[in-house]
């Protein structure tokens, strides 16, 4: 489903070159919930700006749902994002002057729905993350973990391909974490891929794979036997 | 793209403070901008309505005699011959005041013998050549004769009007309504008659400011010189104008001992002092009105600004979710145009309010709806585009800002 | 506040300047606007509603009766004014002349008039005929000499004062009392030269342009009848009767004549209004005002309103003006409201650090007082600049003689103290608001990511 192949990005300046990814390959299947991980500095965020079509690479090629990302435009970008991938920041990025209802619409907005299907979708996803009594409120009026939540709402809101996850529980404290953490794993049981980028090894564990990246590179794969693939017969996948 | 205008609303509700110091600017400037277009509108209307005289080649004299000795009569007709004899000059005549000067005599008309009236008539006491002097047009009926010209009355004698009267089209409208003057005889406060024997049209008397400009007579009888001075009026082809004052403010001065020349002077001196105000006026509005308009649109540009740089972790966020770049901009302008909205709103009941209260105070009909109309769509205008620039460079803001951490 | 921590908050707000010139330079450009035209209008609008003779205010009185048309109400420019004639007939000027009321009583008229027998060429003046108390009444400085007492106005004595300007041109500026000369061919001997004087508006006489300079020759009113002149201002009749002979047109309907009387005290103005309403029913009697009973007595301040010296014109230019700056400041609100909330997480920071609601609001207000500061003295100086420029528009000095608008373009130092507070006051107005809000926000606030 989700396919990079030799992807390389460098970040250029008068003097130095630094290659934040060097000929990344990564192949997610639908279903799967893999954890990205590596220190700090290791190419992250760069791997997940680029997986979220937030940003640019200058080699190799990414396909998402057999659509190659390479020569589209900004537009065309855009609509993938909306469409395709859900986001889940480490901050939240809920918008302050909205409330809950208002948050989830934002990426629905960008399509061409009706009020009403609009609202079902919210309404739903608002249920499945436990939120749906709180819709009028205001974000700085709910905790650090509800806002998480539904910065969730607003990814699933729009069904999308795969959700792709930023330290989500950065920010949050333990409780708070285990519930989000609990959340996702639901929500892959559903059926939605999920791509968790962290630092944290217990997180890490949480998912099926892992790919480590050290340098912008993958140092090696370890996998967890957690929880087989829904769907699937085979036990995990080794590579 | 659906319009989503109540997210953007309800947003702008919780953090009013900016919209309304922006939209309480674009109402004073709406309102401001409409009455102040509309005065404008109205004193060049004024300014430019037809005088009817040739300004810019005219000039007048103006002779005081001071002595026992001073022969009025034979004193003006030396100094008129002279006048006329000059190289250019066209016509002199004397007159009794000057049009646009602000300062003359009126006298109250009736057109049916013992009417009472209260209409004063702006009226000059000129000889055959008074209406060529002005550069005034006969549009019915006949100039003066010069054998029709009374000599000037050394006192005032009621007993009998003058035999021959010259009307504004105004003066005639109000006196004999759509019914032909010409023959007919005019009345003055004493019952004496005299006879209309042409209509000039347009001209323009002493006071600029008056209800009726155009009420003006002119008389077939030398000017009296009754408050000690007398005036010529004098006209002369294009550019002779200035070399021919020269030459007889130079010889008038010296060339009778029993009076004084008080002053050589063009009609357009005049003229320009009567306008003085109003053109200082439209300036003065036509100034300020634009300032207005310059820092209101400033205003709008540096808070839509702000806006922009204090919530790129906004834009990045909604690009991130699949925002595009329009996207982003048609966010903001839709924010700033309720904003402009708004103003423009509250910006109306302030110029019609304002628009009224001028209008007593001037006296003046109400504000036209067009000037409103208009203003409303300037200022709606010049709003957006102030906020164009600005919701453009948000749309630079790149989603890759979402992920970064504070 | 210490000299030291203004000197930091003055450190601190430079250095914000630094970061955001063009926004800083926008609020002080806007504020300096605004202060700068409303330095213009109300400089000139000051001079237009000044009472140039304030401190006789409550003495100094104009007298009108309505004597007009039973079927009309006095005109002028062809439209009703609602008010007696501003001037009033012979007959009715000196019978208050001779009621003996008032302090002093000063009726006149203007005419124009040629002196000659002095220099080489005969002089063209304006000239103001007047009772003798017109001098001690309005206050007017000599220079040399005095005025004529009342023993000179009846017979009218060949006395004549003239203004410094006219004694300049005739006599060289020396001391010409007792010098004689000669007006309109008759002989005059001068009793008094004027100090400069020119009040502005001229409010003894406003019928001939509110900012005409003073005349250049005075002479005993009684003179006018010997004479057998008129009044080269406002004649104005409205009865149809015969003014062929000098007795018709004294004895007329006909209102020429300025009334001033000087009242020492409510008493007095009592006496005279009834004297006033006394001699109407008497003369009405005689088949004279017709009209409903209107005899006023107005002071000066309430005779410049009611001729209108401030005209429409002036008062929406000020209205003008003070939405401008109106504009402006809010402009400045909101930008400062910006600014100042927008550097929220410095300011966090230094409330985390210790700072208190007050030193964080302080702060912001000597940021808010640089730019006041800047822009107040900014419009200062364009105001000045706009009234230099203006003054040119308006100049009608080709006369050789001043007068007219270009003569209230000036600054004088209460103008220049006034328009000072003006600014100051306004631009804290503007920036009270924001420094105060700034202020208010508890640090947590600026630390939590956005």
């Amino acid at each position: 489903m989700l396919k990079m192949q030799d992807v390389s990005k460098v970040y250029r300046t008068d003097l130095i070159e630094t290659y934040a990814l060097r000929n990344f390959s990564l192949e997610v299947s639908a279903g799967e919930f893999v954890a990205v991980t590596g220190p700090s500095g290791s190419g992250k965020t760069t791997f997940l700006n680029v997986a979220g079509l937030l940003e640019s690479f200058e080699s190799g090629s990414y396909s998402i749902d057999g659509t190659d990302v390479r020569g589209l435009s900004d537009d065309q970008r855009s609509r993938l994002r909306n469409e395709r991938i859900g986001f889940i920041f480490q901050s939240f990025n809920l918008i302050p002057d909205l409330n809950i209802h208002d948050n989830v619409d934002v990426p629905l907005r960008y399509r061409r729905l009706s009020a009403r299907e609009r609202n079902e979708r919210i309404g739903s996803a608002l249920d499945l993350v436990g939120l749906s009594s709180r819709t009028r409120h205001m974000p700085s009026q709910l905790s650090g973990g509800q806002q998480q939540r539904v910065a969730i709402a607003r990814a699933i809101a729009g069904d999308p391909a795969f959700l792709l996850a930023d330290e989500p529980t950065g920010n949050l404290d333990s409780l708070m974490a285990r519930q989000v953490m609990e959340l996702l794993e639901q929500i892959n049981e559903l059926g939605t891929t999920i791509l968790l980028v962290t630092h944290d090894p217990e997180l890490a564990r949480r998912a099926q794979r892992n790919v480590h990246l050290v340098d912008g590179q993958i140092s090696d794969f370890r996998a967890y036997e957690a929880r087989p693939l829904a769907g699937t017969d085979a036990g995990a996948t080794l590579v | 793209m659906s319009l989503s205008v109540r997210p953007i609303l309800s947003a702008l509700m919780r953090n009013r403070t900016g919209a309304v110091l922006v939209a309480t600017q674009v109402a004073i400037a709406l309102a401001v901008l409409v009455n102040a277009l509309y005065i404008v509108t109205q004193r060049l209307e004024k300014m430019s309505r037809p005088l009817g005289i040739d300004v810019d080649n005219v000039f007048v004299v103006q002779a005081s005699g001071f002595t026992q000795r001073y022969d009025l009569p034979a004193s003006v007709r030396r100094d008129i011959d002279y006048l006329r004899g000059l190289p250019g000059v066209i016509a002199a005549s004397p007159s009794n005041g000057i049009p646009l000067s602000g300062g003359g005599s009126a006298t109250t008309l009736t057109a049916h013998p013992g009417e009472r009236s209260m209409d004063g008539f702006n009226y000059y006491e000129v000889d055959e050549q008074g209406l060529d002097a002005l550069g005034v047009q006969l549009v019915a009926g006949r100039n003066f004769r010069h054998a029709e010209i009374e000599p000037s009355r050394s006192k005032d004698d009621s007993s009998s009007f003058v035999a021959n009267v010259i009307l504004s089209r105004a003066t005639a409208q109000r006196l004999f309504g759509r019914d032909d003057p010409l023959g007919k005889p005019v009345y003055d406060d004493l019952g004496h008659s005299a006879t209309v024997v042409g209509i000039v049209d347009p001209v323009v008397g002493a006071w600029v400011d008056d209800r009726h400009p155009d009420w003006v007579v002119f008389m077939s009888r030398m000017p009296s010189g009754r408050y000690a001075a007398v005036r010529y009026l004098v006209r002369t082809r294009p550019g002779a104008r200035d070399a021919a004052m020269r030459q007889a403010e130079a010889h008038l001065s010296a060339s009778d001992p029993d009076r004084v020349i008080t002053f050589v002077r063009p009609l357009s001196y005049f003229r320009d002092l009567s306008y003085l105000g109003d053109r200082s006026m439209g300036i003065y509005l036509l100034t300020v009105t634009i300032l207005m308009m310059a820092v209101t649109c400033l205003g709008i540009f540096a808070l839509a600004t702000f806006n922009v740089t204090t919530r790129t972790r906004q834009i990045g966020t909604r690009r991130a979710v699949g925002a595009r770049r329009a996207d982003i901009v048609q966010y903001f302008m839709v924010e700033n145009a309720l904003i402009t909205s708004a103003g423009v709103v509250l910006g109306c009941a302030l110029a019609l309010a304002t628009g009224y209260w001028l209008s007593l105070q001037y006296q003046l009909p109400r504000l036209n709806l067009y000037f409103l109309v208009g203003g409303v769509l300037v200022l709606w205008a010049v709003g957006q585009l102030a906020a164009l620039q600005p919701a453009r460079r948000a749309a630079t803001v790149p989603p890759s800002v979402a992920t970064r951490n504070v | 506040m210490q000299a030291a921590m203004l000197g930091y908050y003055s450190h601190l707000a430079l250095r914000s300047f630094r970061r955001n010139p063009g926004l800083t330079a926008l609020m002080v450009l806007a504020i300096a606007l605004g202060i700068a035209v409303c330095i213009m209008t109300l400089t000139v609008y000051h001079a237009m509603s000044g009472n140039p003779i304030w401190w006789k205010n409550e003495r100094l009185y104009v007298v009108t009766m309505d004597n007009w048309d039973p079927n009309n109400g006095f005109t002028r420019g062809n439209a009703e004014t609602h008010m007696p004639p501003p001037l009033m007939t012979y007959r009715d000027a000196t019978a208050v002349l001779h009621s003996g009321i008032p302090e002093r009583t000063a009726i006149m008229f203007e005419s124009g008039g040629v002196v000659s027998g002095v220099g080489p060429v005969p002089v063209r003046v304006e000239t103001r005929f007047t009772t003798g108390d017109f001098f001690p009444m309005f206050d007017v400085p000599f220079l040399y000499g005095a005025g004529w007492s009342r023993s000179a106005d009846d017979p009218p004595q060949p006395v004549v004062v003239l203004s410094r300007a006219m004694n300049d041109t005739l006599f060289a500026g020396a001391n010409s009392v007792g010098r004689t000369l000669r007006w309109n061919d008759h002989e005059f001997r001068v009793v008094g030269v004027l100090n400069d004087w020119f009040p502005r508006p001229r409010f003894y006489d406003v019928t001939e342009g509110a900012f005409s300079p003073p005349e250049d020759v005075y002479l005993p009113f009684a003179w006018g009848r010997a004479l057998d002149l008129r009044s080269a201002g406002n004649v104005d009749c409205w009865k149809a009767e015969p003014l062929d002979s000098s007795e018709q047109f004294f004895a007329s309907e006909c209102v020429w004549v300025h009334t001033w009387v000087e009242l020492p005290d409510r008493a007095s103005r009592e006496r005279l209004q009834v004297f006033l309403d006394n001699y109407w029913s008497e003369q009405r009697k005689g088949g004279r005002f017709a009209r409903p009973r209107d005899n006023r007595l107005s002071n000066v301040g309430q005779w410049l309103r009611d001729q209108q010296v401030v005209d429409n014109d002036n008062r929406v230019l000020v209205g003008l003006a003070f939405a401008f700056l109106a504009v402006c400041l809010i402009n400045t609100v909101g930008l400062l409201l910006a600014k100042f909330l927008s550097a929220a997480a410095i300011t966090g920071v230094r409330r985390a650090l210790g700072a208190s609601r007050r030193q964080v609001f302080m702060q912001h207000l000597v940021e808010v007082a640089l730019i006041a500061g800047t822009g107040a003295v900014l419009g200062l100086g364009l105001g000045a600049l706009g009234l230099n420029a203006v003054r040119h528009m308006y100049a009608t000095a080709h006369l050789g003689r001043p007068g007219g608008y270009q003569e209230l373009m000036h600054f004088d130092r209460t103008g220049v103290l006034w328009a000072i507070a003006l600014a100051v006051l306004a631009t804290l107005a503007a920036g009270l608001y924001p420094a105060w809000r700034v202020g208010r926000l508890p640090p947590a606030v600026y630390l939590k990511s956005q």
